[in-house]
């Protein structure tokens, strides 16, 4: 790390050279090496990496909490006069919570679930002996007011069941901000958020971080999130820091091949929708080993023959920017590197880089018409015992849907939207209480099982999770030639069917032995795609087909879906809450708020043009990959109302910038407009 | 929203959660295979140093071994009298000691080996196999029959078993058969409710839902996907089983409610040396000793293929 | 949480039905007379007839089993064949004897093996952890009444330091309390093995959990951490174990009963099984599994009340 690096503003924190291993059964996984950065006060600095990078892991050694396997190997942590690294364990204790403290990735398991939030508040201030506990609940219920928690006073008696997601999150925020620690940690702070709750815990850190004057620290994969909350930004790859610097240079001016290429795989960030995603090929290193030379070399466009025998160097730029490669500088400087932005450097590894053409027939596939699902929350017994009025919830709620041969629909929702009901439903997997489903022209809602059966060939679904929607004791194999054993096909080799499969969705032949365990969700994927595939399917529904995938080799499955679509005239309906992914492979999408339709259209007009208030919002609310287009202020607040307390009128209108009164009486008809494009809005925006 | 739980097995196991959906470059399939053998052999390792599986092995083939070779090991008939040797103590002609009709201890000992093996062997297969069916149906059928089949089990485990026992013999007279069917019907329950956690767990999953949308029918379902993924623990349940079902044998022929005199039992033996307690002691610590080291074996073998092939039922209940 | 509660009851109600219902059932499903099977084979004509005349066995069964059933609620549970006198005084001379065991020996046991399990899950892989692990193995391997054996043979037939044979005298505390050393001894010392690791068990899995991670990251001091998070959630199963095993627990404490001679109510039910006493057997039973019932059933509903999701959601 050169000596000059750090300009400017003063480091808070200081990390120099750290390097931690962790001793697996597998060998000694070498996770973070020479890791070195300074965390500049006042300011919020963003570690961005994807799987394996080790961004985690950096935020542990910081608090000496890394898990019993790992070895911290060398570096130091300055943190005033201390340092971290070694410190011993009650010096470290003193700091936690009180000058350094952390907002946790998922509060659904980071909260005790058996105390309250203001025994758990006023443990966080134990250290403040003078204090009564009088005054730390005074202390608690302000700051729970500070991050948005309506009712503060009463609701800090309650446990953490009782709150929502999104308000869960808050009050983590708030338990890490009770001491006023000159350090905030936060660890993928909105991954497990929904879209629009994101936007405004974004707003919130932005907001508290001014106030407070804090410095904080955000870890995550999403490069929207980094663009439009942090100020620095530091680039992880394979437990290196590869490149660091202003947030505008790392978004506008990336010099590392693999922040750039990172950049460039971004749906977000791609206008182009004609063109396939760009993938960065290969996988990360295996860390076990002992590596030579550039850590990237093995998936790097621009590798060079010595980039797999020296290290590159840490190029700086000033401040506290970097990049390591040794196109920046040295014997090997590319002046010509690197490239305008609208140079794509990453390879496709593909023919063509334009979509494939699809034909789309005019008949439709799979036709949803008014579809009611109901799910009963309570026993008939008991809800006479309580009292209880509404024994179920309507999961979907007049539903009309449609997706023909060739067709790409994407359905959009977010939690409670009853997007995955409906996708279970139409594969009969759900019972539907009222309503149609149509599939070529048959009806087939509440069709009994044996008659269903045979359809079953015509329809497939690929499943959120692809590990754990496998059978853990079955082969690749087995499970991809399973469909044929339950339909009963005669008359094939099923080895020869497996391999054919394989080969269709490019996974190697040596996989086929495996076991579930054994893949990777990537390659897990393809497994549920080929045997999606066996039968030769009509329609396929996808639910979250990336999912848990980093950006940069999302690219490769939905590639590959679109491939087999041109090639078979498969309809796809792709549920999912990834609104930049959508925009990419879907022709139509329909948009679902707690259950109903709200908006449906071509894709592109839906985004451009939304009609209806929470199609905007959604829209709005994507986090943009580009500190240039930052949100000023928030178009939506609150939360997805509770399925068991569907509010009367229109579902949206307690959150919506634009209720009337007549949005908060009745719930608005389904309406088709001249250009196809359906809403269900009472004021819609055009 | 999908949480992304990539960090917390990062942390864990501290191998980095690789995602790979190119052409995996890195892990050939020879490194892969190479991977696992590893693995494997470590496990083996892992097994081989753990002394409590050693001498739980131990122990447990020294069980087998005595009893299915007790007519070529023991040096006398297990029925036979010498009265005017009774009550002598341990010595070269008899290790063990000879019981208050002079029938020598050791021969006693080894024969009642094979009673409790052949109990512990029926007992525990006939109990597995019930248990599994039945908690199957209750994990994967209706409600109704679900709590119909759990209020079964938890009256069956109302009963301590001796109470059962004792009320039992109380109507029929004591025998071996009735021993046999007592330790099945009161083990029952517990496979069942392992076997019934198990494929509640299961049902929910997304990989029984992906059968289900694959047209795959109950049947096939059950057995091929739940059984296979259920009869793990059972297993492991069962090497645990064996030393409880043991004990009830010896416990109820000890009150004199089981195998009936003169047949060589454990429980028989401790009986007539509890009677002659204080004239010779060594009787219960003779008739003590198989016991304890048979049950000790087992469990150590239980506990110790659990730690190593279910890591998570070990650390959980 | 009332609806749960009359729901349990119900069900409670329910099973020690069933369980008299299979007693009843047993003894009328086997071949031959009611009578002859409950006095055995050497009861006189005139006793059996007496018997019969008792048990209203001329009656249709099921009517002789409510007629029980309704006269049991009352607290009537017959009369003794031998002496005629109410099987229910009889059970309460007794009965006493037996909790006092019972408590004694499960509570030694919770004494000793919660809080080794605890710091055996707190220090994991150190020599207490291992020696814990060990004596938890061993405990529970042994059986129960084995250990009573052994134990009377060292301690009160070689060392003589407590008494072998009875429960002590009446009056007397401290007579009564040496009576009491060994039997609970010998059926708390697997519960320690049981408890200990359930604990360590249950408090490893725990502190694995997203939550202890905060606590830790908020700095809070250990003591607080194990105790007054992990601990609190951690004690649940341990709760539940409990209440499962405790049908075991009557098993041991029957085992023991009858190896030192207390006359608790294991006692009774066995010199009533060699005496063809049917009517105590019954009544013993039924009595047995009421308490087995009661405490599974307290332990269900502690449980319920004390995790606040689980409160609320009956």
């Amino acid at each position: 790390m050169p000596k000059d690096a750090i300009a400017g503003s003063e480091a808070l924190l200081d990390i120099r050279n750290l390097s931690v291993d962790f001793r697996t059964p597998r060998g000694r996984v070498k996770a973070l090496r020479d890791v070195s950065f300074p965390i500049r006060k006042k300011r919020i600095v963003g570690i961005v990496g994807e799987s394996g990078s080790g961004k985690s892991t950096v935020l542990w050694a910081l608090l000496g909490l890394l898990a019993k396997n790992a070895e911290v190997v060398a570096g130091e942590v300055r943190f005033g006069d201390r340092d971290l690294l070694h410190a011993s364990e009650p010096q470290l204790r003193a700091t936690r919570g009180e000058e350094i403290s952390v907002v946790f990735q998922d509060p659904m398991t980071s909260q005790i679930p058996v105390l309250t939030y203001g025994t758990q508040m006023r443990d966080v201030l134990y250290r403040r002996r003078n204090a009564s506990t009088a005054e730390k609940r005074r202390m608690a219920v302000e700051m729970l007011g500070k991050v948005g928690i309506p009712d503060p006073d009463k609701r800090i008696d309650q446990y953490p069941h009782h709150f929502s997601g999104g308000m869960r999150q808050r009050a983590g925020i708030a338990m890490a901000l009770l001491t006023g620690p000159q350090l905030l940690l936060a660890d993928e702070p909105t991954t497990a958020l929904d879209v629009t709750m994101e936007a405004q815990i974004i707003h919130l850190l932005q907001d508290l971080q001014k106030e407070l004057d804090a410095t904080v620290v955000v870890v995550s994969h999403n490069l929207g999130l980094i663009a439009e909350l942090c100020d620095d930004v530091v680039v992880m790859y394979a437990g290196e820091v590869i490149e660091a610097g202003d947030v505008r240079e790392i978004f506008h001016n990336a010099q590392h091949p693999y922040t750039r290429a990172l950049l460039e795989c971004d749906p977000a960030r791609i206008d182009d929708v004609s063109r396939k995603l760009p993938v960065i090929p290969g996988d990360i290193p295996d860390l076990t080993r002992s590596l030579s030379g550039c850590i990237y070399a093995p998936r790097c466009q621009r590798a060079m023959p010595i980039c797999r025998e020296k290290t590159p160097p840490d190029v700086a730029r000033g401040g506290m920017s970097l990049a390591r490669c040794h196109l920046l500088d040295g014997p090997h400087h590319d002046t010509a590197w690197p490239p305008p932005l609208d140079v794509t450097t990453v390879g496709q590894g593909e023919a063509s880089a334009r979509k494939p053409a699809r034909v789309r027939r005019d008949d439709p596939l799979l036709e949803v018409t008014d579809l009611n699902v109901q799910f009963e929350t309570v026993g008939r017994l008991r809800a006479r015992l309580k009292g209880i009025r509404q024994r179920h919830v309507d999961a979907v709620l007049d539903v009309s849907l449609s997706v023909a041969s060739g067709e790409t629909v994407g359905l959009v929702g977010e939690s409670g939207s009853g997007k995955t009901t409906l996708g279970r439903t139409v594969l009969n997997l759900v019972q539907a209480q009222a309503g149609r489903v149509r599939f070529e022209g048959q009806d087939t809602h509440n069709m009994p099982e044996s008659r269903f059966k045979p359809l079953r060939r015509d329809m497939a679904m690929m499943f959120q999770d692809p590990v754990g929607s496998l059978s853990p004791r079955k082969s690749v194999r087995a499970l991809i030639t399973e469909p044929f054993q339950i339909h009963g096909v005669t008359g094939v080799d099923l080895d020869a069917e497996a391999e054919r499969l394989a080969e269709m969705v490019r996974l190697p032949k040596p996989f086929l032995s495996r076991y579930p365990h054994e893949l990777s969700g990537g390659q897990a994927r393809r497994v549920g795609v080929a045997r999606a595939l066996a039968l030769n399917p009509k329609l396929i529904i996808a639910d979250e087909p990336t999912a848990g995938l980093d950006v940069s080799v999302q690219g490769e499955i939905l590639n590959l879906m679109a491939n087999l679509q041109a090639e078979h005239g498969l309809g796809y309906l792709i549920i999912t809450h990834n609104l930049p992914v959508v925009r990419h492979i879907a022709d139509r999408l329909a948009i679902m708020y707690l259950g109903r339709i709200v908006e449906e259209g071509r894709t592109a007009e839906v985004f451009d043009r939304p009609v209806h208030p929470y199609t905007r919002a959604l829209v709005d609310g994507v986090p943009q990959p580009d500190p240039d287009r930052r949100r000023k202020h928030v178009s939506i607040s609150g939360e997805v109302p509770s399925l068991l307390n569907r509010p009367e009128g229109c579902d949206f209108a307690a959150r919506c910038p634009l209720a009337q009164d007549r949005c908060r009486t009745g719930k608005p008809a389904h309406v088709t407009m001249a250009d196809g494009r359906r809403h269900a809005c009472h004021f819609p925006l055009h | 929203m999908i949480p992304v739980s990539v960090n917390r097995s990062e942390i864990e196991t501290g191998i980095p959660a690789v995602d790979a959906s190119g052409l995996p470059d890195y892990v050939s399939d020879a490194e892969f295979r190479e991977s696992a053998a590893r693995e494997r052999r470590e496990k083996l390792r892992m097994f081989l140093t753990n002394w409590q599986g050693l001498t739980g092995l131990i122990l447990v083939t020294l069980f087998f071994a005595s009893a299915i070779f007790a007519p070529w090991l023991a040096p006398y008939d297990p029925n036979a009298l010498d009265v005017p040797s009774r009550l002598s103590g341990p010595s070269w002609e008899h290790p063990a000691g000879t019981d208050q009709l002079g029938r020598d201890t050791f021969s006693r000992i080894l024969y009642g080996g094979r009673v409790a093996l052949k109990i512990a062997a029926i007992g525990v297969s006939v109990a597995l196999v019930v248990g599994l069916i039945l908690g199957m149906i209750a994990g994967f059928g209706p409600r109704w029959l679900d709590n119909l089949l759990l209020l079964l089990f938890d009256t069956v485990r109302a009963f301590p078993t001796i109470v059962l026992a004792l009320a039992t013999v109380a109507l029929t007279g004591p025998s071996l058969g009735m021993v046999l069917a007592i330790v099945i019907i009161t083990s029952i329950p517990q496979y069942a409710r392992v076997a019934r956690t198990a494929t509640l767990t299961l049902r929910n999953t997304d990989f029984i839902l992906a059968e289900r949308s694959l047209g795959a029918s109950m049947s096939r379902t059950l057995l091929h996907h739940v059984m296979p993924n259920v009869v793990g623990p059972l297993l492991i349940l069962a090497a645990m089983d064996v030393p409880v079902v043991v004990t009830v044998e010896a416990g109820l022929s000890f009150l004199g409610l089981g195998v009936l005199p003169p047949t060589a039992s454990w429980g028989t033996i401790l009986n007539e040396g509890y009677l002659v307690i204080r004239d010779a002691p060594w009787m219960v610590i003779a008739g003590g000793i198989p016991l304890i080291l048979t049950t000790l074996g087992f469990t150590f073998l239980g506990e110790a293929l659990r730690d190593i092939f279910d890591p998570r039922m070990g650390k959980g209940r | 949480m009332l609806y749960y509660l009359t729901k349990r009851l119900g069900l409670s109600a329910g099973v020690i039905c069933l369980v008299v219902l299979v007693l009843f059932s047993l003894l009328h499903l086997i071949p031959g007379d009611p009578a002859t099977i409950a006095l055995g084979p050497r009861a006189t004509p005139e006793a059996i007839a007496r018997y019969a005349e008792k048990m209203h066995l001329d009656e249709p069964v099921w009517r002789q089993f409510l007629i029980y059933i309704g006269n049991a609620i009352t607290g009537d549970l017959g009369l003794d064949v031998f002496s005629d006198r109410p099987v229910t005084a009889i059970i309460m001379e007794r009965i006493g004897f037996t909790l006092a065991l019972v408590f004694a020996g499960m509570g030694w046991a919770m004494l000793l093996g919660i809080p080794l399990g605890c710091l055996a899950a707190v220090k994991p892989n150190s020599w207490l952890d291992r020696v814990t692990g060990v004596l938890s193995v061993g405990t529970i391997a042994v059986p129960s009444f084995l250990v009573s054996i052994w134990a009377l043979l060292i301690f009160a037939v070689h060392l003589r330091w407590l008494p072998a044979i009875g429960a002590g005298d009446p009056g007397d505390l401290g007579d009564q309390l040496t009576h009491l050393v060994l039997p609970a001894f010998a059926i708390g010392l697997s519960w320690v093995g049981y408890l200990a690791r359930m604990v360590r068990a249950s408090m490893l899995e725990v502190m694995g959990e997203n939550y202890i991670r905060s606590a830790r990251a908020f700095g809070l001091r250990p003591r607080r951490v194990i105790f007054g998070y992990a601990l609190r959630v951690a004690i649940l199963p341990t709760i539940t174990l409990i209440g499962m095993g405790f049908g075991g627990l009557i098993s041991s404490t029957v085992f023991a009963e009858i190896i030192f001679a207390r006359p608790g109510i294991g006692k009774l039910i066995f010199d009533a099984v060699m005496a063809r006493n049917f009517p105590i057997v019954q009544g013993a039973v039924l009595v047995a599994t009421g308490l087995y019932i009661l405490v599974v059933l307290m332990s269900d509903i502690l449980i319920a009340w004390y995790d606040p999701r689980v409160r609320e959601s009956l």
